[in-house]
């Protein structure tokens, strides 16, 4: 027996356009997803890794100096471990400055310690500048925790406007498909005429049209969700290039969240269609007898 | 010639109170028409063009609401029925459109079926009925063929087809035999006898052709400036053997 010919004709040139407009909403909403997680994990990572540490400088002190100062530094609540940084340290420190070819010769060196304390014990540094000063050492206590602070509003500023525009996206979607349903609905109109007078329910003829929507959602936005991973692939490619360094920015990866993501885009916008398509359908339907 | 069942019931399938019809800002195209079709009757409607017999019928097959009055059918007011219960209330009936409404895209074959297919009905359960029914109506070897590749007269029978798979308790025919042959239009006519005399199905036939007209006895119903002016009019007795 063969396939029954569906109640609804083939695509034509209208729905050709749809499915482009459904696949590059999809292809933004599934990179804002993506760039929203990433921006997320980022600013948690960054978070994670700089809370509770903190960098001492002393001015005017010789090397048995920043021992004392060491030693002070240990003793106090909440500290964890503190050491003198090497001069490799430091010149790596200032490598973006100097360039890798070394220090110039002659560059007096700060003595620099490197304090890491317990993260949930907060405002610590100016208890510890004050503790080496009244040992007689000259020092400023920087918490690494104060610059994150600006980097972690920017990455959050980052994700609040990317979640937007997936929900605005998502919102456009909706609404292109709506309009796009109404004016199939419309276009066949002598259609959904002839099967109502045939006794086809309300349901009957809305699911005809959310079949067809559900299933253009759901291929658009396959074919979007899989450029936005091939845009993806290639940001990350770019980003861990040669000249590429892993210091300042967080580091790129696909995760099996960011695969959810994807995967999820195209079950999203074939909901999406399709509860669209059914509202407008309905709604449309008992406008008639 | 064909008798049709007697046409005396006290009960009524179709029951027309004071109906009136009017499209946007124009004059009402029915002006309180009372009209009672007894069930398993066979009645004709005739009238000049223009008089409302399409607007009259469009009520009957639940297209349209009246603008006043009220339309019942099978006993019930179809005023206070719910959208399920109208689509349920279609289901009864059976239409042959005059201008067909085929649908382009599907074969004379899935046209005839559509009613069964939208009441959810498998369709290994109702393709024998559907090819037998087509090949009854001449159109054994189009099946498979699309409106647009049939002749006039091969699309009138499709609708005829599917007005009738159904087994409808209500038949509403607008002009059916209008692009048909003499012969075909009086086999035709009596497949609308045969489903009235052997199903109790009402029949209710809008037609200007007096032949047709003629080949029945039944009440002619004649509609005039969009009011019923003779409901006891038989046909003379009709001619087909």
């Amino acid at each position: 027996m063969s396939t029954p010919t569906p109640l609804l004709p083939q695509g034509d040139a209208r729905e050709a356009a749809l499915f482009f407009v459904v696949c590059a909403l999809c292809f933004l909403a599934a990179l804002a997803a993506v760039t929203a997680r990433s921006s997320y994990d980022a600013a948690r990572g960054w978070t994670a890794q700089v809370e509770g540490e903190m960098t001492v400088r002393l001015r005017g002190a010789d090397r048995r100096a920043a021992d004392e100062a060491r030693d002070i530094l240990v003793e106090a609540p909440g500290v964890l471990s503190a050491r003198v940084l090497g001069n490799d340290e430091i010149e790596t420190l200032l490598e973006p400055s100097f360039g890798a070819g070394g220090l110039p010769a002659g560059l007096p060196l700060p003595l620099i310690l490197a304090v890491e304390a317990d993260a949930s014990q907060a405002n610590m540094a100016p208890d510890l500048q004050r503790r080496l000063a009244e040992a007689g050492i000259d020092s400023i206590v920087e918490a690494h925790a104060d610059w994150a602070g600006d980097v972690q509003r920017a990455l959050s500023i980052v994700r609040l406007v990317a979640l937007s525009t997936v929900l605005l996206l998502v919102a456009t979607a909706v609404a292109v498909i709506a309009f796009a349903t109404h004016a199939a609905l419309l276009a066949r109109r002598d259609i959904v005429d002839v099967l109502h007078l045939s006794g086809a329910t309300d349901r009957y003829i809305s699911r005809l049209f959310e079949r067809r929507f559900w299933l253009l959602g759901l291929k658009a936005g396959s074919v979007g969700s899989l450029f936005s991973l091939a845009a993806a692939a290639l940001a990350m490619s770019m980003a861990s290039g040669p000249g590429g360094r892993g210091g300042l920015l967080p580091r790129l990866s696909l995760d099996l969240v960011d695969l959810f993501i994807l995967l999820a885009t195209p079950v999203a916008a074939a909901i999406a269609a399709r509860l669209a398509a059914r509202t407008t359908v309905m709604r449309s339907l008992k406008e008639s007898i | 010639m064909i008798q049709s069942k007697p046409d005396l019931f006290e009960d009524s399938a179709v029951r027309l109170d004071g109906v009136g019809l009017r499209y946007e800002s124009t004059e009402e195209v029915l002006s309180g028409v009372d009209l009672t079709l007894a069930p398993g009757s066979f009645t004709f409607l005739t009238g000049p063009s223009g008089a409302g017999k399409t607007s009259l019928l469009k009520l009957l097959y639940l297209a349209l609401p009246p603008t006043r009055g009220e339309v019942s059918l099978f006993g019930r007011r179809t005023s206070a029925l719910s959208r399920k219960e109208l689509s349920a209330m279609r289901r009864r009936i059976g239409v042959v459109f005059q201008e067909f409404r085929l649908l382009e895209h599907l074969t004379a074959y899935e046209n005839a079926a559509l009613p069964l297919r939208v009441s959810g009905r498998l369709e290994s359960e109702y393709r024998p009925d559907v090819e037998e029914l087509l090949r009854w109506v001449g159109l054994g070897p189009r099946m498979d063929a699309r409106p647009e590749q049939l002749s006039g007269g091969e699309q009138q029978r499709v609708a005829i087809a599917r007005a009738l798979v159904n087994k409808p308790s209500f038949l509403i025919a607008d002009e059916p035999t209008g692009n048909v042959d003499p012969e075909m239009g009086e086999r035709l006519l009596r497949l609308f006898v045969e489903l009235n005399r052997r199903l109790d199905t009402t029949v209710l036939i809008a037609t200007h052709d007096l032949t047709l007209i003629r080949k029945v006895s039944a009440p002619v119903l004649r509609l005039q400036h969009g009011l019923i002016v003779r409901d006891v009019e038989f046909g003379p007795e009709g001619v087909v053997a």
